[in-house]
């Protein structure tokens, strides 16, 4: 203690002169400097990105239901009536297929993509010579217990896909070439740099939307304060589809929440419809979706919004719709 | 080659390699394969008092009399080889200078018996009702600069590093790959957050830097556990044994824990065997060796502490006397949100040892240690800020890496039905009761199966707007709602702590 309190003591009286209190002036500004740009270099601003491009892919038929007793065989079965995967998946393609994994819920609770839907999907892309087929999503609630519980990145890692957490720092600011409430909004890099994006949602009910479909589903690569995309989200989720322009879309409507969406949790709330649908056009197959649990899509805001700009098809009479059993 | 020495040091270096290991990995999958709680019921001090404030037979104490009879065949062998507060001080310790005097104006005598004082103040208060060990002890206040302050800053630090690799370079490849894996992993990078845990860290630097002033100081005069190990070695069967002495003093001059008196005699509750004198002694005749059978048990710590024995015979004494009158145990009112199961509030306050598991481990991050927000004595205990973070639904990973069940282990279903608090809409904020938008993005994240928040339809200007009410009979409080309510700086649906 004495040593201590003397050295303390030679500190505190030690004098400093002009260039001493220069010298360390300088130290201390170099050192807010580059402590500065380090932190500037360490928290990167993301690109601007315009969205992936539009293919305009197109199936055999506009539509494909196929109902039958096996998730995975009605989505093998569904994808060889678009005309196969080969359309949508080139050798050496980068795809992502991104299912609903958004809610901590068993595939029973039927809250998420049913796994075996995304695991078919993921086989057939590296059949057709994917380079990688990337799987992620960013869930409502905890990733980790997210992924884990929905059987999803067990089931699509096991046929070899790459299943990660999606990193918030990790995105792109959406840019639109006409005005959209979603300008600059950071939106997953991954789901914007791919060479195929499959988009696989589930069919189920939603508090505010009626029906969680495949736009809604868009909302997994938005990153940032969801919540807000919640208002006027009609025009916001048109425009999401707009950005990301999936290639082909899947809807599962294996197992149905019905009731006390999108979270669920009831089984009791859960019927089966044992259906998976393909389709190239979003709203089409979101058309198709309603007609199946017998709701006007008109009450669904983004269809609504996406039916008012005509943007994809909304009729189902005019439409090539091929139903077949599995 | 001082064999001993080194035998030490590497115990040392694996049981604090270990001690982080554990915690690292309380974690959300918890595949560490050694639960955390094993940590803390290995603290005799913790858990007896423990379970004397609360008069409960906790299962841990098994492991706490498994240490206990330990130090009667090693002696305080844990202080110096295995603790891993020990290891630090040491290693700030080794800072110091070494031909740096001790304090002769401190008694060595009187600074040894300050710790005492505290295990007697905190025997008192937890016969009287109350644990407060938590304070000094050890091992849960190195737990808590583990896993409040050291894990989340390597965490952020390696994530920053990363991130910034990555987005620089533009490494998107394999190496991004590589920090997917690692995030992913058990060890993984993931980054927490802690409020105010820059105190805990304080109190630890502080611990640290004692040891510049007095080799081992919070050790010998300070530290409660060391105290109650020092009363148990006294009649450890293993001794310090001086065949020859030229009487140099080299070893009492240099033995950290002052445990050395004059002529080869030492202080045998104060000696945490670090070897150290083995090797200074010149004549080579210092060793350590069981005591021979001959020796009756006793005879040895009655000469060499009598002082030690006639104070705990007045600690007993006292402490009966109070015990007779039984426990004083004001109810607390509980006034944070606590996590999910736990214990009334005042049996919380004293069942928690502040180890931090719970904060640690929880998936959210929303458990966050309270500073002063449930009083005083609530210092350093969890609890629930849905603002940083929610309960998740069928989540119970607090629950079981809890030493004390402060915090009681259940099982999923039985978890998903226990109250922690009350949702509250704030009417004059929420986006569909002040402004008629739709939004309802707190009854689409309720986990609630039949929902706890319902929705009100009603017709304004033309157009149906569907307003949250919530249903007090089902909402458990987890704070999702609250956490995800879009509405900004202050959120529109708010969770308050349950009081039934």
């Amino acid at each position: 203690m004495e040593k201590f309190l003397y050295n303390l003591e030679t500190f505190l009286k030690t004098q400093m002169n002009r260039k001493g209190f220069l010298k360390v002036c300088c130290a201390v500004l170099l050192a807010f400097i580059t402590g500065n740009q380090l932190l500037k270099a360490a928290f990167a601003k993301s690109e601007d990105s315009s969205g992936r491009p539009k293919k305009g892919l197109k199936g055999l038929h506009d539509i494909v239901a196929v109902k039958g007793g096996d998730p995975y065989q009605n989505t093998v079965k569904a994808v060889e009536q678009m005309g196969g995967i080969g359309r949508f998946v080139k050798k050496g393609d980068v795809v992502v297929v991104k299912p609903n994994m958004a809610w901590d819920r068993t595939p029973r609770q039927a809250a998420n993509t049913d796994p075996m839907v995304v695991a078919a999907l993921v086989e057939l892309c590296y059949k057709a010579g994917a380079k990688r087929v990337n799987v992620f999503d960013i869930p409502c609630n905890e990733d980790r217990p997210v992924y884990e519980h929905s059987g999803i990145a067990a089931a699509a890692k096991e046929k070899g896909a790459f299943v990660y957490f999606a990193d918030h720092w990790n995105v792109v600011k959406a840019k639109f070439s006409y005005n959209s409430s979603m300008e600059g909004w950071p939106v997953l890099r991954d789901a914007v740099v791919c060479d195929t994006f499959i988009n696989v949602p589930v069919l189920k009910h939603h508090g505010y939307t009626k029906l969680t479909l495949s736009m809604k589903n868009l909302m997994g690569v938005c990153s940032g304060k969801r919540g807000l995309i919640h208002l006027d989200i009609g025009t916001k989720l048109v425009d999401m589809t707009d950005f990301i322009n999936p290639d082909l879309t899947v809807i599962d409507a294996t197992r149905v929440l019905l009731r006390n969406g999108p979270s669920g949790g009831n089984e009791s709330d859960v019927q089966a419809f044992n259906t998976v649908i393909a389709a190239t056009d979003p709203t089409l197959a979101d058309v198709y979706a309603c007609s199946l649990v017998k709701i006007d899509p008109a009450e669904i805001p983004y269809l609504k919004a996406a039916m008012a700009r005509g943007v994809g098809r909304s009729d189902l009479t005019q439409a090539d719709v091929l139903e077949v059993q599995a | 080659m001082k064999k001993l020495v080194l035998l030490r040091r590497i115990s040392q270096a694996l049981f604090l390699g270990l001690f982080v290991y554990i915690l690292w990995s309380t974690t959300y999958p918890l595949g560490g394969g050694i639960s955390p709680r094993i940590l803390f019921n290995l603290d005799p001090a913790l858990m007896i008092f423990t379970a004397v404030s609360e008069r409960l037979l906790l299962p841990g104490l098994v492991f706490a009399f498994l240490m206990i009879g330990a130090t009667f065949i090693l002696g305080r062998f844990f202080c110096g080889w295995v603790c891993p507060l020990g290891t630090v001080i040491d290693a700030f310790g080794s800072l110091r200078k070494k031909n740096a005097r001790d304090l002769s104006w401190l008694n060595n005598r009187r600074l040894k018996n300050i710790k005492y004082v505290f295990l007697g103040i905190f025997f008192l208060l937890a016969v009287a009702g109350f644990q407060a060990v938590w304070v000094m002890d050890p091992v849960v206040t190195a737990a808590r600069v583990v896993s409040l302050n050291v894990i989340p800053a390597v965490t952020f630090a390696a994530d920053r590093g990363f991130v910034w690799l990555i987005q620089r370079f533009g490494l998107y490849g394999g190496f991004y790959d590589f920090y997917r894996g690692l995030k992913a992993g058990v060890l993984g990078v993931r980054i927490v957050f802690f409020a105010n845990a820059l105190i805990t860290f304080i109190y630890f630097l502080v611990i640290g830097f004692l040891s510049l002033v007095v080799a081992r100081l919070w050790c010998r005069a300070l530290c409660p556990l060391g105290a109650l190990y020092s009363l148990v070695a006294l009649f450890s069967r293993l001794e310090r044994k001086v065949d020859a002495c030229n009487g140099c003093g080299l070893c009492r001059r240099n033995c950290r824990m002052g445990a050395i008196r004059e002529e080869g005699d030492y202080d045998k509750g104060e000696c945490v065997l670090c070897m150290d004198c083995v090797y200074d002694c010149p004549t080579g005749k210092t060793r350590f060796a069981f005591k021979g059978a001959a020796v009756p048990a006793l005879a040895a710590p009655a000469a060499g502490s009598k002082g030690m024995t006639r104070r705990s015979f007045l600690w007993l004494m006292a402490s009966s006397f109070l015990s007779l009158g039984g426990r004083w145990a004001p109810a607390a009112r509980r006034r944070v949100i606590r996590p999910p199961g736990a214990v009334e509030e005042a049996g919380f306050l004293n069942t928690c040892v502040r180890c931090g598991n719970c904060m640690k481990v929880c998936v959210t991050n929303g458990l966050q240690p309270v500073m002063l927000e449930s009083g005083w004595q609530g210092l350093w205990t969890p609890r629930l800020v849905p603002e940083i973070g929610y309960c998740e639904y069928n989540c119970t990973l607090c629950g079981q890496v809890c030493p004390t069940g402060a915090i009681p282990r259940l099982s999923r279903e039985a978890k998903k039905q226990v109250r922690m608090g009350l949702a509250r809409v704030d009417r004059s904020l929420c986006l569909a009761w002040a402004h008629n938008e739709p939004c309802i993005v707190c009854e689409e994240h309720c986990p609630v199966a039949d929902k706890a928040i319902k929705l009100d339809i009603v017709r304004v200007h033309g157009r149906d707007v569907s307003r949250p009410v919530v249903d007090r009979a089902l909402c458990i409080g987890c704070g999702i709602c609250q956490n995800k309510c879009p509405v900004s700086p202050e959120r529109a649906i708010r969770v308050e702590a349950f009081v039934p």
